[in-house]
């Protein structure tokens, strides 16, 4: 029985994956009928530790490092506002920990729906580009030039159009409603939060994704990260987040032991 | 040839399992909060003991193991592993770990103190490692290469 694992495993490390093989000469970029990519699949950010934190960084016992995402500005570093640098500083406290919404099982936000370390699915049925998180959430994005939603209505995903500019899908996000962490050290954004996403094809299996950022509430300027989407020769599996969650009760222990020594003179 | 992030991440996993030195811990590879804020790194423990069960449940599975203290006194360890998913996605299916399967555990105690802890290095008492790690490495690994 023991046997089948270490099968697997070493298959695994033979490549013999559930990812794709990159070959000498990746496939094409499909085509709908109409001319634009198809870039229907499943894929894998390769997000190099995006998730615990955009910035490079080393690693440390329980967090791994990161590549660090961010590619304007050019020196990689958040143009982050001193407030909104102090709350990011103040999240990193264990107790802490249980504010992510994440760890509640809530949706990513965007970007950060794509970063999660799960994969996701763009379907592109016609009019729409949908995406289906693996994290139980989505996104349907219409192509037809609507206006956004108005300013009152403010949403976790977000209200997201889309559109073409020649290979590259563009979708425009507002509505978000700011609760979201960028990442699970408490990236900060606020409800001014606006992301602007590009699925750029790179060939038949691979795609560069760039999201540029514009937040005034907690930041000096725009900015925007980039990273690979790797197809994936996989489906969407389900991911029943609340069904046993211990994580969170661990969490919550630790948040109210701390606000309890805090209450200690 | 491109080489491809998953392989690499693969081999990584297994590599640095063997080392004992891995900076990757596959459990944190496919975590839906803060395995930082959970865990407590001043806290490593290391176990053998006797697995009870292991729980497929979302957002991640469990490996329980009774573990015998020096008093003889048995406490049921619970050791967090990868999300489901990940675990299915690398071939693991539930009846992959039956109970009374001995196993070393190498991981991170939880804060609140519970016996309770973050899996870093899973292997059997003869050195072989129990692969529970996530094919989706190169997400949170930050060594995958762009791409081209």
């Amino acid at each position: 029985m023991m046997s089948r694992v270490f099968a697997v495993a070493l298959a695994l490390a033979a490549g013999v994956a559930p990812a794709l093989a990159q070959s000498a000469s990746p496939p094409p970029i499909k085509r709908m009928a109409d001319g634009k990519p198809d870039i229907s699949g499943v894929y894998q950010a390769d997000g190099g530790g995006a998730n615990q934190g955009l910035e490079k960084r080393a690693a440390t016992a329980l967090t791994p490092g990161g590549r660090g995402v961010v590619v304007d500005p050019p020196d990689g570093l958040l143009p982050t506002q001193p407030w909104a640098r102090a709350e990011n500083e103040a999240r990193r406290a264990p107790e802490r920990g249980y504010d992510d919404p994440t760890a509640h099982c809530f949706v990513a936000g965007v970007p950060r729906s794509t970063y999660v370390p799960s994969p996701f699915q763009i379907l592109q049925p016609p009019g729409y580009v949908v995406l289906l998180y693996e994290r139980m959430s989505w996104r349907q994005v219409p192509l037809d030039g609507r206006a956004h939603l108005p300013d009152s209505i403010r949403l976790w995903q977000g209200d997201s159009v889309g559109h073409w500019e020649g290979d590259t899908l563009v979708i425009e996000t507002r509505n978000l409603n700011g609760k979201t962490w960028l990442d699970e050290l408490g990236g900060v954004v606020t409800h001014q939060e606006q992301v602007v996403e590009r699925f750029i094809p790179v060939d038949g299996n691979n795609l560069r994704y760039e999201a540029t950022v514009t937040d005034p509430g907690a930041y000096t300027r725009p900015w925007t990260l980039a990273m690979p989407l790797r197809r994936q020769n996989s489906e969407l599996l389900e991911v029943a987040c609340l069904e046993d969650d211990q994580d969170l009760k661990h969490l919550k222990d630790i948040r109210d032991a701390a606000r309890a020594a805090a209450k200690k003179p | 040839m491109t080489i491809s992030p998953f392989r690499t991440a693969i081999a990584a996993l297994l590599v640095g399992a063997g080392l004992h030195t891995c900076p990757l811990s596959s459990a944190r590879l496919l975590a839906h909060h803060s395995f930082a804020a959970e865990f407590d790194e001043n806290k490593p423990v290391k176990v053998t003991g006797k697995v009870t069960t292991m729980r497929w449940s979302n957002p991640h599975a469990w490996i329980y193991v009774d573990v015998a203290g020096p008093d003889g006194k048995v406490v049921n360890w619970a050791f967090e592993t990868a999300a489901v998913n990940s675990l299915y996605r690398a071939g693991w299916r539930k009846e992959d770990l039956p109970a009374g399967t001995v196993l070393v555990v190498d991981g991170w105690q939880a804060r609140n103190g519970t016996p309770t802890a973050n899996a870093y290095s899973i292997t059997f008492p003869d050195g072989k490692r129990l692969f529970a790690g996530s094919p989706a490495g190169p997400a949170a690994a930050g060594t995958a290469p762009a791409a081209k």
